[in-house]
């Protein structure tokens, strides 16, 4: 085999063998979710079962309120992301084309405002809402992860619309739209595909959201999301893990399509903005 | 009805003063061009005639109504952006009608005029399309039309042609041209090409930081240009200048060029001993003996074919004419002139040639202020 | 359409008058959910208080810094906290970079591949954390019986008793979950080199060694050095993970700072001392964010 030959060899099997050992966790998770419990406790184990147990997606949504913190998860997503984006947008908006004075310091604001711990913030919070008699509510969790989409969605929308020419507007003024007017005539309706990937990023971050979710949610049973319903899944001594995998599965396979579809647009404005 | 009148109009974003006190007065139905380098306010002065930016001081009235302070929608202009700025998400068909339809115009309308206005372009088969579908040319023409249906009182256009090449460029010069005469709206143009101002103004305002050089129509402008800035942007190649004492001879003042004391029949007696720069375009060097003659082998040829440039080095005495031209187009002449001859067949290189002027040609400058003494 | 003067904001001078109004309900709601909350969680770390209360403020004292710069548990929590940030961002800048480095090469199926090799990224850290619980589980786990089969062990470990195993299990999962970033990032930066300067470095006869030391290295360190500060204050602040995984234990093996702040707040119900903890903690976050704000100011992209 020539040199070349060998070189392209090597790199096929390295990124195969790579892939495979850093995605064998997502493998090892649908396998063990396909497992009778009984071959769970047995070495060694299966790397692939027999039978596979299709239903145990069936039996979980059925045996917990799987479906509910679902619906709960997605009602707190659509929340935070619709108020963070509606007030982010125009943000945004105002910081890539007006020179505001402050803009700059609100501009790096929002950029350490994203490093705030959780841990922190959750008890001042935890104290309003409970004046305010939220605690137990989703509206908590809503704005609560507010705090942590608004800065982020603003961000990457000021950089978005920093790559729209300015011209736009300007055309839509001369042609009789007010600044305002332009905006929501031509500067959204050209914008949709960033905003639209912005939004899918919010909804990311919010169905991954875990800490003020448990905080404030704990109480309140019919409102639990997802991810706090999962970990009550898992018991204090012996748990299903299969169940839980299944479950973990179903939590987890909206925002894996999110990402395997639309990797492209959700990158490059993490690239873009310097986040996480 | 539709002139347009600036008055006095300063810009400054701070401390930084881009437009130093501009006044105008615009006919109706006149092509005025705004030309200069870049940086030089005239794109600046076009966005605060359109609305889009605001004047720190000074007037606009549009066709006898003052709009120093009105929206941009209001004051009955079109503008045509050098990156064209068609609305992506619409049809073509849609974006010449957007303007009218912010107005309400009747749909039916609207659509009479979109098409009227398509066909003069000769865009008529692209209405349905998606700006992103077209050529750079195609687009241009429907900001054009875009422009043309609103009947507006004043064309503004922001280097229009700057993003298409060469020889789409001289197409859509003659086309506007003619769109112009057509339609006799008032234009006021900005670009940094001289050959787009010559070729297409009624009038010529040139411009360099912030300030007005000159307004003129372009033959005035050529032939009497008011100082050094003006004589050297306008004309391809520029003028040459060079730097020379003023002695008195029998017959009068006198130039020293080239090594010879030529006369000139100017009024510059009270200079004489003092420096002064002069100036002579490449096309008024002719081959062969003249009024003003002088043998000299010229340091490179560049030839065109039926036109040749001579790249002739100048005596010592005769430097140091030009300092920093900020934003001025200096061609790295440095020390040398350059001649243009016509039709004179081929020329043996690092051979001697014989060259010659006419002193009427000569144009002279103040040394220090630049302005024009005569010419 | 006739305006009002006054509010016509499409006049030239009036126009940026519009940059504030289109500003203020994002400045609004960062204040009131934000700054408010910050300044909330600052007063009463200077308060003896058990529940954060609204109405009734307790008097100033110290008393809850003077406790945590006395206390083990405090000490503890930053030595761990040091630990984990400095292996969890060495291994994810060190995978992240590598696999970058794999998938920038031109192949068939590339696309997929930097598809595949970020996905972590997109998996919720509860699952993460349900991922490796049960892989790490000390009874019928696949790690334990990896690690017999290759013979390193004679006995189960038990992951989630030893402190030292488990702060092992906790530092797999937060590189599994961190690395990708990395990835994105080095990729995103691997990809802005122009291939003009590593032609030119062929040309003069360096070897690929010598390429990456001298080229793409020095490219990179901008985003690479944004990109381990962010990573770096992502295990900082990361409460799921840690929670979910070990809950701090055993014996506080794995409490970070982060983890303190909680477990103190919600778990013991001393708000007070807990927001102190948070504070201290808010500090470090900050230092750390000026020093990436130097990079980015410096221009990286």
């Amino acid at each position: 085999m020539t040199r070349r030959r060998l070189n392209i060899v090597l790199l096929y099997a390295g990124v195969v063998l790579t892939c495979a050992i850093l995605l064998f966790p997502i493998y090892w998770l649908v396998v063990t979710a396909l497992s009778k419990p009984i071959d769970l406790r047995v070495l060694p184990p299966n790397f692939w079962p027999e039978v596979p147990q299709w239903q145990v997606f069936a039996k979980v949504l059925a045996d917990r309120p799987l479906l509910l913190w679902l619906v709960n998860s997605t009602l707190a997503a659509l929340g935070a992301v619709t108020l963070s984006m509606s007030v982010s947008i125009f943000a945004g908006y105002s910081l890539s084309r007006f020179r505001v004075r402050g803009g700059q310091s609100l501009g790096l604001f929002i950029l350490t405002a994203k490093m705030l711990p959780a841990t922190l913030l959750v008890i001042p919070l935890f104290g309003i809402f409970r004046s305010m008699g939220l605690v137990g509510s989703l509206w908590s969790v809503i704005l609560a992860q507010a705090t942590l989409i608004v800065p982020v969605t603003t961000w990457r929308l000021k950089g978005y619309v920093d790559t729209l020419p300015r011209e736009l507007e300007q055309a839509a003024m001369v042609d009789g739209c007010s600044p305002l007017g332009a905006l929501f005539r031509v500067i959204l309706p050209v914008a949709t595909p960033g905003l639209a990937a912005t939004c899918l990023y919010g909804f990311v971050l919010s169905w991954s959201e875990y800490a003020y979710a448990r905080t404030f949610l704990t109480s309140a049973q019919g409102n639990w999301t997802a991810n706090l319903g999962l970990t009550t899944m898992k018991g204090e001594y012996v748990s299903d893990w299969n169940e839980i995998s299944a479950a973990a599965i179903m939590v987890a396979i909206p925002v894996l399509l999110i990402y395997l579809f639309l990797e492209r647009y959700l990158v490059s404005g993490l690239t873009a903005g310097a986040e996480k | 009805m539709a002139g347009i009148r600036i008055e006095n109009v300063r810009k400054s974003f701070g401390v930084l003063e881009v437009l130093k006190g501009f006044s105008l007065d615009v006919a109706d139905g006149e092509f005025v061009v705004l030309v200069g380098p870049s940086g030089c306010g005239k794109s600046t002065m076009l966005k605060i005639l359109a609305g889009l930016d605001d004047a720190t001081s000074g007037q606009i009235l549009i066709g006898d109504r003052e709009v120093t302070d009105v929206a941009p929608g209001e004051r009955d202009v079109a503008m045509v952006f050098q990156n064209y700025a068609l609305y992506p998400h619409l049809s073509v068909a849609k974006n010449m009608g957007f303007g009218l339809k912010m107005r309400g115009m009747a749909r039916a309308e609207i659509d009479r005029r979109v098409r009227e206005a398509a066909r003069i372009l000769d865009v008529e088969h692209l209405l349905d399309r998606r700006p992103k579908q077209l050529s750079g040319g195609q687009r241009q023409r429907v900001a054009l039309g875009r422009a043309i249906v609103r009947e507006p009182q004043a064309f503004l256009m922001d280097e229009p042609l700057s993003n298409l090449d060469a020889k789409l460029r001289v197409h859509m010069r003659a086309e506007i041209g003619a769109l112009h005469k057509r339609l006799g709206v008032t234009t006021i143009y900005v670009t940094h090409d001289q050959i787009e101002a010559m070729t297409m103004a009624d009038r010529i305002v040139i411009m360099r930081d912030g300030a007005i050089q000159q307004i003129a129509d372009p033959d005035t402008m050529f032939q009497h240009p008011a100082n050094l800035f003006v004589a050297g942007f306008i004309g391809s190649p520029g003028m040459n200048f060079m730097r020379s004492m003023v002695t008195m001879g029998a017959s009068g003042p006198q130039l020293r060029l080239f090594g010879q004391d030529v006369p000139v029949d100017r009024p510059i007696a009270e200079l004489a001993g003092k420096p002064v720069i002069v100036g002579l375009r490449p096309e008024h060097f002719a081959a062969g003996p003249g009024p003003v003659s002088f043998t000299v082998t010229p340091r490179l040829i560049e030839s065109l074919g039926s036109e040749k440039y001579l790249y002739i080095e100048v005596p010592e005495e005769n430097r140091g004419a030009i300092t920093a031209t900020r934003g001025g187009e200096d061609d790295h002449r440095g020390d040398s002139v350059i001649a243009r001859i016509m039709d004179v067949g081929a020329i043996p290189q690092s051979e001697p040639i014989t060259l010659s002027f006419d002193p009427s040609r000569l144009y002279l400058f103040d040394a220090e202020t630049h302005v024009t003494i005569a010419g | 359409m006739s305006r009002l003067p006054l509010l016509d904001l499409a006049r030239p001078s009036r126009r940026h008058w519009l940059g504030y109004l289109l500003l203020a309900p994002a400045v609004v709601l960062i204040a009131l959910i934000i700054i408010y909350p910050l300044i909330v969680s600052f007063d009463i770390s200077f308060q003896k208080v058990d529940i954060v209360r609204l109405d009734r403020r307790a008097p100033f004292n110290l008393v809850n810094y003077q406790q945590l710069l006395g206390s083990a548990e405090f000490w503890m929590a930053c030595w761990v906290t040091l630990k984990m940030v400095v292996i969890v961002t060495a291994c994810c800048v060190a995978l992240g970079l590598g696999t970058a480095l794999l998938v920038n090469n031109h192949f068939r199926g590339r696309t997929v591949a930097r598809l595949l090799v970020a996905l972590p990224w997109a998996v919720p850290e509860i699952i993460a954390v349900v991922i490796f619980a049960w892989i790490f589980d000390s009874s019928f786990g696949l790690m334990n019986w990896l690690f017999f089969r290759l013979g390193l062990i004679n006995e189960t470990i038990n992951w989630f008793s030893d402190p030292n195993a488990a702060f092992v299990a906790v530092v797999v999962t937060m590189v599994w979950k961190g690395y990708p970033f990395v990835s994105i990032m080095a990729l995103a930066g691997l990809q802005s080199i122009p291939e003009d300067y590593y032609n030119a470095a062929r040309v003069d006869g360096a070897n690929a060694w010598n390429r990456f030391t001298h080229i793409t290295i020095p490219s990179l360190m901008p985003v690479l050095g944004v990109t381990m500060v962010l990573v770096l204050l992502w295990v900082f602040r990361d409460f799921s993970i840690i929670n979910v995984m070990t809950g701090g234990g055993p014996l506080k093996a794995t409490q970070t700072l982060s983890i303190m702040t909680y477990e103190h707040a919600f778990g013991f119900f001393k708000m007070g001392y807990a927001s102190a903890v948070g504070v201290v903690t808010l500090i470090f976050c900050v230092l750390a964010s000026l020093l990436m704000i130097g990079r980015e100011a410096d221009g990286i992209y």
